[in-house]
């Protein structure tokens, strides 16, 4: 059942965490379900102030005019809404070259065969290597806060976008 | 009644202190930016149409003791209505738009907006932006930004001439150097 509620949240935890020690402020995000259930966790952050936005693009821009301003964020997206933002990273992430760290709940991969989803699914990693965003996938509750680092140090040092794509499991 | 670009932007120019941030959206402004007598920090945008406001407001949230000033065009408004929204939710103080309306997109050639009257005041005003106002005169523009510092988010229409003979310069930036030189002055 892929809209199960974890029954444990350190994955969600795990997140807060990595993403506090990195210094990161700002999280403007889109909700979907499991983004729902991470947020109720990024709330309860005294250092992390999320910003709920109408629309992905949004969410991107508002990462992009903190980090040229010297601010860490990260942008929280389901996968459809990063479908939505082709334009957003080729002009204004791709081209002036800014660090900006996606966090994309991934739906309609294996680990998430619902059927509505699953088109979604098909078309995010090939169209990540299309517009030319690095990316990996979660790899679960003990792991994903090193994964947030290193991602944030990639998208500093290469002043490129990164997207780091979990899954419900990954909260639990 | 409306009024040309440039006597809104030398309106601002003349206002404007080094401790603002600008951000001008793709087109006409973005073109006029670099050529501005302007000491404050600015960012023009060569593409992602819509993207101004969100920008700015990145920056609001980041640099609360800086006033940061949004140059978006009708057009472009409308590409990202939600915006608004969020301007309204957020409440960034420090967040001034100025909303350039001339019925067209200007950047593409001078084709015409979708044609039917949206007030865009009201729909700012809707979404609980705090100061929603329509301009009538470049000698407005300077009380108004003073007004809407730390009392924002302020968005104000400048009802704008359109003119497809204007001599708006060519962008003179390239990204690279655009945002070195905004973030030095940033810091």
């Amino acid at each position: 059942m892929a809209d199960a509620r974890p029954t444990t949240r350190h994955g969600a935890r795990a997140i807060v965490q990595a993403f506090e020690s990195a210094g990161v402020t700002l999280v403007p995000s889109v909700p979907d379900t499991w983004i729902g259930w991470l947020m109720e966790d990024m709330r309860r952050s005294t250092k992390l102030r999320v910003i709920d936005v109408t629309r992905e693009e949004e969410a991107i821009a508002i990462a992009c005019g903190a980090a040229l301003c010297g601010t860490r964020a990260a942008v929280v997206i389901q996968n459809a809404g990063l479908l939505n933002s082709g334009a957003i990273v080729g002009s204004l992430v791709h081209l002036y070259r800014i660090p900006c760290l996606l966090l994309v709940s991934y739906r309609g991969d294996e680990r998430d065969p619902t059927y509505y989803h699953v088109p979604k699914g098909r078309a995010t990693e090939p169209t990540l290597d299309a517009w030319s965003i690095r990316y990996a996938k979660a790899e679960g509750a003990a792991r994903i806060g090193e994964q947030i680092q290193r991602a944030i140090v990639w998208t500093e040092e290469a002043r490129a976008p990164f997207a780091l794509l979990f899954s419900a499991e990954d909260l639990a | 009644m409306t009024v040309p670009r440039k006597a809104w932007l030398d309106a601002l120019a003349a206002t404007l202190d080094a401790q603002a941030l600008v951000v001008a959206g793709l087109g006409a402004n973005a073109r006029y930016l670099p050529h501005l007598p302007i000491k404050a920090a600015h960012f023009a945008m060569c593409d992602a149409m819509g993207a101004a406001i969100p920008l700015a407001l990145g920056m609001a949230l980041a640099r609360p003791d800086r006033q940061v000033i949004s140059l978006e065009g009708d057009g472009s408004l409308l590409m990202n209505l939600g915006t608004l929204a969020t301007l309204g939710a957020t409440g960034a103080r420090n967040l001034t738009i100025l909303l350039f309306d001339n019925r067209h997109y200007e950047s593409s050639g001078g084709q015409e907006l979708p044609r039917v009257e949206v007030d865009l005041v009201a729909i700012a005003r809707a979404a609980r932006v705090p100061i929603a106002e329509r301009l009538a005169a470049a000698a407005a523009l300077a009380p108004a930004v003073a007004g809407a510092r730390n009392a924002g988010p302020a968005f104000y229409l400048l009802p704008t001439l359109f003119d497809p003979h204007e001599p708006i310069p060519p962008y003179s930036e390239r990204p690279d150097e655009i945002r070195l030189n905004f973030a030095r002055r940033v810091a």
